[in-house]
């Protein structure tokens, strides 16, 4: 053992690596405990249960090292990531193994930096990449080079990034940039600084990765200790309640701004827009910007495509939700007319328990084929059925909760769930899924199946209560985000349709489905604005040259109408026209 | 020889440029892709805002243009400029020379369907100014079966950025009431609403004929519109419509509800006007110069238009403008 107690050019490392765990231990309490009681409950009670401890040692590995999903939307940065993150991981694993086999250390013939280093520094500054026991040699040579290509890769996207499949990346500012570069120049300097070892190079790396730990907390890089956390709170299944504390607050320091969420917003299609896209969503708010925040959270369409696409799993939908919950302003809601609503008769209907409840709501109010089909359809299948709102019913809350008002959505929720469980039925169809969402998400309604019309239809269908002729037209199906996306009902409508015609495919399908641009989501979206997205949505079914575009939401339909040019039809319209 | 001037439609723009044109002294030929001149107006029955036979107008320019030479059931398949003017092929394989091209191709009718929440080709009892003017002409339409209550809808889409359509149709807010008048006419014991955004009386006697629809007709005029309309038991239709000047939602069941439909531009046009030279303005009708001085004049020399091709357009104006594309016309060939 050297006697000498360590060699002053390790400080910077190991003040940087104090300053970061510290900040790590604090920050992680400070989630913790800003965790509501029954999600911290729900959290700690996650880590002893056997699937949710077994989900999150799958993620652990497979997205904080791998990063499979990053793999599965582009393989080249995939591959760049788990350069960077699994190469660098294995160089410390190895290293640490390989100076436990050399054990004795008093048996090394030490020479150079290492006569330097007590054992604690070993592992950083060890000479790994000089080394001669073969096995090592070569894989800490396999490994760095594997870093140095993700590295390679990184430079290349950040020159010209079309090269590796990305349109538009995430600006970043000064110290982001710094960071960056700080990261890049790690390993050749090491490296350098063991071929050559010359003490000057030492002090560059060791300074390098000081500036490294320092500035992790306060940019991007947050994301490789926080992603961790994330994964263990995500799968105790909590909820964003307030846009900066406790979950979201682990969600804001996991997002690397990677910018894949950019170029599949579909606001971005107007690239002055593509500031209103998640990942800058995302830093805005974590660097305390709650005007842009605000504005960016209202601008949001809440199509979700942000969250199908993101890497990490950030639930940036709900986050912005939260921030709209978090601005209190006033609005007068007189919600006394709820008083004049009476349950639907279901007195002709001898057996309650068999009677479908259909609810319009009120965007097929306005699409009156819609009804008049799913009319037909239930006639058809000789279903007995009652509609909740065929004088005008209540409205199901959804714009209300997109709004942020939570209390004046919970009013009408209540007479709704008291008229449908007043009338006796177990099965209440939609066909908005706007409405759909709400009453799968916020209603209470237990012992009542809440099927969605083309989810009703498909079942009608493969009981064989249904009856339906197959045509010659060729159809693509648009998915409505708050049918797919946010429950995955992407089989149902497809089958639906390759029983009555031809299914051609989008450009963009299922999770990739670009939004209509009609959504009820954003507050301050020009029509102008509006219209540029749904054209490129148009383009995008078009691609495979339809006879005719076939959604489920009276939304989409209205908004794809007037720009496409082909005819636009509900699924319930298109069945209805072949009932036999 | 006189120079000879292609007019792109023969409806009421197309018919008084080339009377002009003639007298004039130019030989213009009228181009019309229907099988009869008059367009439009020819399918109506009486003019707002005087209850003026609308046969009286058609019949006088349709006398005014017997000499000129007329291609029915025509239309024009290519056009090239030439080194002094127009080559023009037509469907029926005849080309034509000719020294300046008028485009008055007017408007189409709103498609009512497109605003479904009216249920225009849903429910029966649902139907389009056009169609209430025809029963006029004819006194034959099978939904008119002694109603008791009728509804207008205003501004079927017109200014409704929902359909792409931001402008105003000028004309429907007078027709409305004429055709309200009209009804109680036949029918004086039906009650008669119509609801509207803003009521825009802009010309001379139009104003007039507002309070005669009140007073001599009772037909009430609500401020608000529309927004739903469902059928009950019986087939009547139910809507649902807002009285801004109460404050208040209301209910109606009504026996017909007749649909204001708004003009959009002819786009069966549109490949001639792009071979043409000719732009859209942000409404989707033709582009003119300016809307002042250049109003019959394109971006392109010796192409002009006249009429409802370039914005909505009532049939006065669509008559001046004519004449004044005459003049123009006239202008461009002596050069002047």
């Amino acid at each position: 053992m050297n006697p000498q107690i360590f060699h002053p050019f390790v400080l910077p490392f190991v003040i940087g690596m104090a300053f970061v765990l510290t900040y790590c231990v604090v920050g992680l309490l400070r989630v913790i405990g800003q965790l509501p009681k029954d999600d911290r409950k729900k959290f700690w009670r996650s880590l002893v249960t056997p699937k949710t401890a077994w989900a999150n040692v799958r993620d652990l590995f497979g997205d904080c090292l791998f990063h499979v999903k990053i793999w599965k939307r582009n393989p080249i940065l995939g591959y760049m990531h788990t350069a960077i993150a699994f190469g660098w991981f294995m160089i410390i694993v190895i290293g640490h193994v390989m100076l436990f086999t050399l054990k004795p250390l008093e048996g090394i013939e030490a020479q150079g930096v290492e006569r330097m280093l007590p054992n604690f520094y070993y592992p950083i500054f060890y000479k790994f990449f000089a080394t001669e026991t073969p096995v090592f040699a070569i894989l800490m040579d396999f490994f760095l080079l594997m870093i140095i290509s993700g590295i390679l890769i990184a430079v290349v996207k950040k020159i010209h990034s079309k090269i590796v499949g990305v349109k538009r990346v995430t600006k970043f500012g000064f110290a982001d940039n710094m960071i960056r570069f700080a990261l890049w120049t790690i390993f050749p300097f090491r490296l350098i600084a063991e071929k050559t070892n010359i003490m000057a190079f030492w002090w560059i790396y060791s300074i390098d990765l000081c500036v490294f730990m320092f500035m992790l907390p306060f940019t991007r890089y947050m994301h490789i200790p926080t992603e961790a956390l994330f994964i263990l709170l995500r799968h105790a299944g909590l909820k964003p309640r307030e846009p900066r504390k406790g979950y979201a607050l682990a969600q804001l320091y996991s997002c690397p701004s990677c910018g894949l969420c950019i170029d599949a917003c579909p606001m971005s299609v107007n690239d002055s827009n593509s500031g209103n896209t998640s990942a800058y969503f995302m830093k805005k708010l974590r660097n305390g910007d709650k005007e842009e925040a605000q504005r960016i959270a209202e601008t949001c369409m809440q199509c979700g495509k942000c969250v199908a696409v993101c890497p990490v799993s950030i639930e940036s939908c709900d986050i912005k939700m939260s921030q709209r919950e978090a601005v209190p302003y006033q609005i007068h809601s007189d919600h006394s007319y709820l008083d004049g609503y009476t349950c639907t008769d279901t007195s002709n209907v001898s057996d309650k328990k068999a009677c479908v409840l259909y609810f319009a709501g009120c965007m097929t109010q306005l699409t009156p084929k819609i009804m008049r089909a799913m009319k037909q359809i239930m006639e058809a299948a000789g279903e007995k059925y009652e509609f909740l709102d065929k004088d005008g019913g209540i409205c199901c809350g959804r714009p209300m909760l997109l709004s942020g008002k939570r209390a004046e959505a919970q009013a009408m929720m209540a007479k709704n769930t008291e008229l449908i469980k007043a009338s006796g039925a177990t099965k209440l169809v939609l066909s908005c899924p706007i409405c759909y969402k709400v009453f799968k998400e916020e209603y209470h309604l237990e012992g009542v199946e809440i099927l969605h019309h083309t989810q009703y239809i498909d079942a009608l269908l493969k009981q064989g209560k249904l009856k339906v002729g197959k045509n010659d037209v060729n159809y693509v199906y648009h998915d409505p985000c708050e049918l797919g996306r946010a429950f995955g009902v992407y089989d149902e409508p497809r089958e639906v349709l390759e029983n009555v015609g031809h299914l051609r495919k989008a450009k963009s399908e299922k999770e990739l489905s670009i939004c209509c641009g009609g959504s009820l989501g954003s507050f301050n979206l020009t029509q102008k604005e509006r219209d540029e997205i749904t054209e490129n949505s148009v383009a995008d079914l078009m691609f495979n040259q339809p006879d005719e575009i076939v959604t489920a939401c009276p939304l989409c339909l209205k908004t794809f109408a007037r720009k496409s040019p082909v005819a636009v039809k509900d699924l319930a319209e298109v069945v209805a026209g072949q009932l036999q | 020889m006189k120079e000879n001037i292609l007019i792109i439609g023969g409806g009421a723009a197309g018919m008084e440029a080339a009377a002009q044109l003639q007298q004039m002294g130019m030989n213009p030929i009228i181009v019309e892709k229907s099988e009869a001149l008059g367009g439009h107006v020819a399918q109506w029955d009486r003019l707002f805002p005087a209850f003026h036979p609308a046969k009286d107008v058609v019949d006088a320019m349709l006398d005014r243009v017997k000499d000129v030479k007329t291609y029915l059931n025509t239309e024009v398949t290519d056009i090239q400029r030439t080194g002094g003017g127009f080559h023009a092929v037509l469907s029926n394989g005849e080309t034509l020379d000719a020294k300046a091209v008028v485009l008055a191709t007017g408007f189409d009718v709103f498609k009512a369907e497109r605003k479904q929440e009216y249920g225009y080709g849903i429910y029966n009892n649902v139907m389009t100014s056009v169609e209430l003017e025809k029963f006029f002409r004819t006194g034959k339409d099978e939904r008119i079966n002694n109603p008791k209550r009728i509804g207008f809808v205003h501004c079927v889409g017109a200014r409704d950025v929902k359909v792409c359509n931001t402008y105003c149709s000028k004309v429907c807010c007078a027709t409305a009431l004429k055709q309200a008048c009209e009804i109680k006419e036949v029918f004086p014991e039906a009650e008669v609403y119509t609801f509207y955004m803003d009521l825009r009386m802009f010309g001379p006697g139009y104003e007039d004929l507002y309070l005669k629809t009140q007073k001599d007709f009772d037909v009430k005029c609500v401020r608000g519109r529309v927004c739903e309309v469902s059928e009950d038991m019986d087939g009547k239709l139910v809507i649902k419509a807002e009285d801004t000047l109460f404050g208040k939602p209301l209910r109606m069941t009504l026996d017909v509800l007749v649909l204001m439909c708004s003009m959009e531009k002819d786009k069966s046009i549109d490949a001639i006007q792009q071979k043409l030279g000719v732009g859209n303005n942000s409404d989707g009708f033709m582009q003119n110069k300016d809307m002042y001085l250049g109003m019959n004049d394109t971006a392109q020399d010796g192409v002009f238009v006249a009429g409802a091709c370039t914005a909505p357009k009532s049939l006065p104006d669509t008559i001046g403008e004519a004449r004044s594309v005459a003049v123009q016309v006239y202008n461009y060939i002596n050069k002047v």
